[in-house]
């Protein structure tokens, strides 16, 4: 017995989520030719059943690009801090795939790691992840090599896999999914196929050798020459989470606040005295691929990769996780 | 909400100007049960911030025993250093701390220890020095070799000369050459040379903390071993840019090793360890 | 009508030392009484007047902004108030089409001798600007995605590749060059052996920019360096040998000949043959040509406000990843001023505000630089029509100056230079 839902249904109970004053957020068409994972007005503007892929990552909805830490209000020689008073609304993020989703506990780690981020568990506390299987995958994605599949749950409240004719068979997998479809799925003898998923391109332990035993290979300075050094890999990957710390305001007060960053920006690691340890793009993108495959498996046993492809995909020149390690895994 | 990004607040006791462009200023909690609450081990750092200009990280630099307050020193260099540099007695700014791992101070008891550093890398240097002349007993003989560009670029002079006069103290202070003024009495030449024309006695029972740039390591490493000093023996504190302090930013990892978490100090036998990242 | 009486606007005027700041002085001593709603901010002279500033003031809650400064040809510096009116000339189309309330933007030439005028100008801004209320920056009403007009993507057919491989194969063979920059099958490929030649392709995916890989320090130690380039690039080529960025005579370049990769940009492109190349592969037909600045007339036909909705909530997808900087060849500042901190004139942060201030900063310093390569557009991950404004700036370029940046070797930077003719009718 499974349960089941069609498409109409599923738009229907965003309606209501949103009237409820959740939060939604989903696949969205932002521009003629962009879609992004954003929050919803309308439960029309959700994309479903769509070979375009948000470029960016349901991250955002847990670490946001700019999250106010606290304010500061300064008089004369005091200086009173301010709480972010608001209350987090609940929020469903609906449409992300499980590569995405899966990122998140993989997150829990560094964001509890003896100490506890408590604007991210906050937020973690308030969604409710509705997540969607893939029934189709591209040549970026590489999901299976890091011990994911195009159904995985990991990370998941609710699994939607497509049958292909709009409808979906609905897994709730824990309290949270259970007690958003209550009483919204109908009763079905049908399972919905599960799509297989690439075969696997990389082999992670590898990597992480590599990238232990090589650490001045000349490999990372002849794969890095096409790097320019922007962010949008960092920024669209799900599991990346290296950000900055800011005081903006005048002298009345402001706020502090945290803002993404990117281990590829070449001021990431610059010292006051002017000293740079990662002075070239090469050292900057070994850091990358040493962080996700060899410090944060140390350090907590997972790798920081879901395979899902956006940095590969959205890379202005054409790089990315899997190039590389593509090249460590065969040669 | 308990928001670990959020800082103590802290009252400015007093600023020392110890060189053109350095500052050693003191603070205290503005909270009493804070104040009461709080403790470090020396090597231990902290997130001090002027507030609207922003946070910067800085070793904690006063011993662990003095209890009323504590200190850091920093150089003004930035828009951080120079809301910091602004700051008088009286006004508030922030503190988050203590992060980082500390000297381990109580595997040092019973050895000799030596001190080698330049310019800005004394202050780290200094709250050990003081701790283990506040607990005098329990150390062998202390020796220092302090070095800096110029005789103006010193800094706690005054300091340097009090530890001097301590019993089994010696403390070596050199500067660049071309930095000694007329008057200059110390030594001329870099820290590793200065340290090895000095002849301090180093062995197996030393403990060497060397706090200085990747190449000054190596090159006093290189003495050390010869005087049979090992790596586990000799102990660094490592400086990466930073802003979290707790280990979630992503920046300051030499290698496998997140300076705030699992450092700042290492010992050189760690370091080895490690690539060169930092 | 009460919330205004009850309102006073504030006024921030950027003035020069040596002219404006004399007059408001003689304004003064002479008692001629002018609101105090005005803060006078003085600098040496309009020339040093930056664009950004007046950003800085709006977002200082300022409901107008006066810049004012020297006569023509009475500038204390000779030149200074000419530099300033060429880039009063093109902020002013930007801003205009972020859809600002450009009622609240006034320039002016106050001499020290003109009191009078300078009480008239504060004066009369001032009760202009209490009739408008207060402005509230960014905000601006939401609007339906515009319908641009739709062109035909040309699209050539690429047959050129095998003889591409071959110029390069015989460059590095002969050791003319120890480097071919070009496009590999996944994105640009730095080719130092002659026997990897034919990791280069030429086709429909060559979308980079190539020309962006010149500034860069890691590229430059790979020695002496042939650079793959069709027509768009080749003009950002021109302009950084204008600014002295490169020595053409160090640089081998290979032009090739492109009837379209398929995008937008290729429409109507006049640059299909490479003019500059030190050789070129293949031969073009001309393009049909069609009005370039079309898809311009589609958004200055909406209301301001709309407008503004329209950036508001582009702006607000805005990443702050900096790809649109990073892939750009005129983007090549050793220290991009978003990175200084001392003072922050940018906000880093991906609010409204900062990115409004950073999208007017980044396409402001290409004005009459850009050479509409389409990069910043394409990689932009958020999807965010950067085009607009840097056409907009290249549209306000060949209308009043009948400039194009990277078409003529010999011409000078556009905003570097000034006329005596330059036009002054939104001048007071």
């Amino acid at each position: 017995m499974s349960e089941i839902i069609a498409q109409d249904a599923l738009r229907a109970c965003v309606s209501e989520w949103l009237a409820a004053g959740k939060c939604v957020a989903g696949p969205r068409q932002v521009s003629w030719n962009r879609v992004l994972y954003s929050y919803l007005k309308k439960p029309e503007e959700l994309l479903l059943d769509s070979e375009a892929r948000p470029v960016n990552s349901i991250k955002e909805f847990f670490f946001p690009k700019h999250e106010k830490l606290y304010g500061y209000k300064i008089e004369g020689n005091d200086v009173r801090l301010t709480e972010t008073a608001e209350a987090l609304p609940e929020q469903v993020i609906l449409g992300g795939r499980p590569c995405d989703a899966a990122a998140l506990p993989i997150l829990d780690h560094v964001f509890n790691w003896d100490y506890k981020d408590s604007q991210y568990n906050a937020r973690r506390a308030a969604a409710t992840i509705v997540t969607i299987a893939c029934a189709t995958h591209d040549d970026a994605c590489f999901c299976t090599s890091v011990g994911l599949a195009p159904t995985a749950e990991s990370g998941s409240d609710a699994l939607l896999v497509p049958f292909g004719d709009g409808s979906y068979e609905v897994r709730c997998l824990t309290e949270k999914g259970k007690a958003l479809f209550a009483g919204k799925t109908e009763q079905s003898d049908k399972t919905a196929p599960a799509h297989a998923g690439p075969e696997k391109k990389i082999d992670a332990a590898k990597v992480e050798a590599f990238a232990r035993d090589h650490f001045e290979d000349p490999f990372w300075k002849e794969h890095a020459l096409a790097c320019l050094g922007c962010g949008v890999c960092a920024y669209n990957c799900p599991t990346c989470h290296c950000f900055d710390i800011v005081d903006e305001g005048n002298a009345a007060g402001g706020e502090r606040a945290r803002n993404w960053d990117s281990c590829q920006f070449s001021l990431f690691t610059q010292h006051a005295s002017g000293h740079n340890p990662r002075a070239s793009q090469f050292n900057r993108q070994r850091q990358r691929v040493y962080h996700k495959f060899r410090i944060y498996p140390e350090k907590f046993g997972e790798t920081l990769c879901t395979g899902c492809g956006a940095c590969t995909r959205n890379c202005p020149a054409g790089l990315g996780i899997l190039g590389i390690a593509t090249e460590i895994s065969h040669g | 909400m308990d928001n670990i990004y959020q800082p103590d607040l802290m009252e400015v006791v007093e600023t020392q100007q110890q060189t053109s462009d350095v500052k050693l200023v003191k603070l205290r909690f503005r909270d009493p049960d804070r104040a009461k609450q709080f403790s470090f081990r020396v090597g231990q750092f902290g997130i001090f911030s002027a507030f609207g200009y922003g946070e910067s990280t800085f070793n904690i630099c006063s011993s662990s025993n003095w209890k009323d307050h504590i200190e850091f020193c920093f150089r003004r260099v930035g828009r951080v250093t120079e809301g910091l540099w602004r700051l008088e007695p009286g006004d508030t700014m922030g503190f988050r701390g203590p992060y980082g791992n500390g000297y381990p101070m109580e595997e040092w008891r019973g050895k000799d220890l030596i001190f080698l550093g330049g310019g800005i890398a004394m202050p780290p240097i200094r709250c050990a020095v003081w701790k283990a002349l506040e607990n005098r007993q329990e150390f062998g003989n202390i020796s220092v070799v302090y070095g800096a560009r110029t005789t103006g670029d010193l800094v706690f002079k005054d300091e340097l000369d009090e530890w001097a006069r301590r019993e089994r103290t010696r403390i070596v202070q050199c500067v660049d050459p071309g930095g000694e003024t007329p008057d200059w009495k110390g030594e001329v030449g870099f820290v590793p040379s200065v340290f090895e024309r000095a002849k301090i006695a180093a062995g197996a029972n030393s403990i060497v903390l060397v706090i200085g740039p990747p190449i000054m390591i190596k090159v006093t490493m290189k003495l050390l071993t010869a005087m049979g000093v090992p790596a586990g023996n000799v102990y660094t504190s490592l400086e990466n840019r930073m802003k979290c302090g707790v280990g979630k930013c992503g920046r300051c990892n030499a290698g496998p090793a997140y300076v705030c978490k699992d450092g700042p100090v290492f010992s050189i036998e760690q370091l080895n360890a490690i690539p060169l990242d930092y | 009508m009460s919330e205004n009486a009850a309102f006073e606007p504030k006024i921030i005027a950027f003035v020069c030392n040596w002219c404006t700041y004399l007059g408001a002085d003689l304004a003064g001593t002479s008692r001629l009484e002018y609101p105090a709603n005005v803060r006078i901010v003085r600098l040496p002279c309009t020339g040093r007047i930056d664009f950004n500033l007046l950003i800085k003031a709006f977002e200082m809650k300022a409901d107008a902004v006066l810049v004012s400064g020297c006569h023509p040809g009475d500038c204390h510096y000779t030149s200074g108030n000419y530099h300033a009116r060429r880039r009063w000339m093109l902020f002013r189309e930007l801003l205009d089409l972020l859809g600002f309330d450009m009622r609240r933007i006034h320039f002016s030439w106050i001499s020290g001798a003109e009191g009078h005028k300078f009480q008239q100008v504060i004066t009369g801004i001032t009760e202009e600007t209490r009739n408008l209320g207060p402005y509230k920056l960014y905000e601006g009403k939401p609007a339906a995605y515009p319908k641009f007009p739709e062109t035909v993507l040309p699209l050539g057919d690429f047959s050129t590749e095998k003889e591409l491989r071959q110029t390069a194969r015989k460059l590095l063979s002969e050791g003319t060059v120890q480097v071919v920059i070009g496009y590999g099958e996944r994105g640009p490929i730095f080719v130092s052996k002659a026997e990897d030649a034919d990791k280069l392709v030429w086709n429909r995916n060559c979308l980079t920019n190539l020309t962006a890989y010149l500034k860069r320090k890691e590229i430059k130690t790979l020695g002496k360096a042939a650079i793959v380039v069709k027509g768009c690039d080749e003009r950002a080529l021109m302009v950084l040998e204008q600014e002295s960025q490169i020595e053409r005579e160090n640089l081998h370049v290979i032009g090739m000949a492109c009837e379209g990769l398929g995008l937008p940009k290729c429409a109507g492109c006049t640059v299909r043959q490479p003019r500059f190349a030190d050789e070129v592969i293949g031969e073009a037909k001309p393009a049909e040509q069609i009005d370039h600045y079309a898809a311009l007339d589609v958004l200055m036909a909406m209301p301001p406000e709309e407008r503004m909705g329209f950036w508001a909530e582009q702006f607000d997808r805005c990443q702050r990843c900096y790809a649109c900087r990073q892939v750009c060849p005129m983007c090549y500042c050793e220290q991009c001023i978003v990175d200084k901190n001392l003072p922050q004139e940018i906000s880093p942060s991906a609010t409204r505000e900062g990115n409004f201030a950073w999208q007017i900063a980044r396409a402001f310093h290409q004005a009459g630089r850009c050479v509409g390569c389409g990069e910043c557009s394409r990689v932009c991950p958020a999807g965010i029509d950067l085009w607009a404004l840097n056409l907009t700036l290249e549209r306000a370029a060949e209308k009043n100056f009948e400039y194009k940046a990277g078409m003529e070797p010999a011409a000078t930077s556009l905003i570097g230079s000034y006329s005596a003719k330059d036009e002054e009718a939104f001048i007071q």
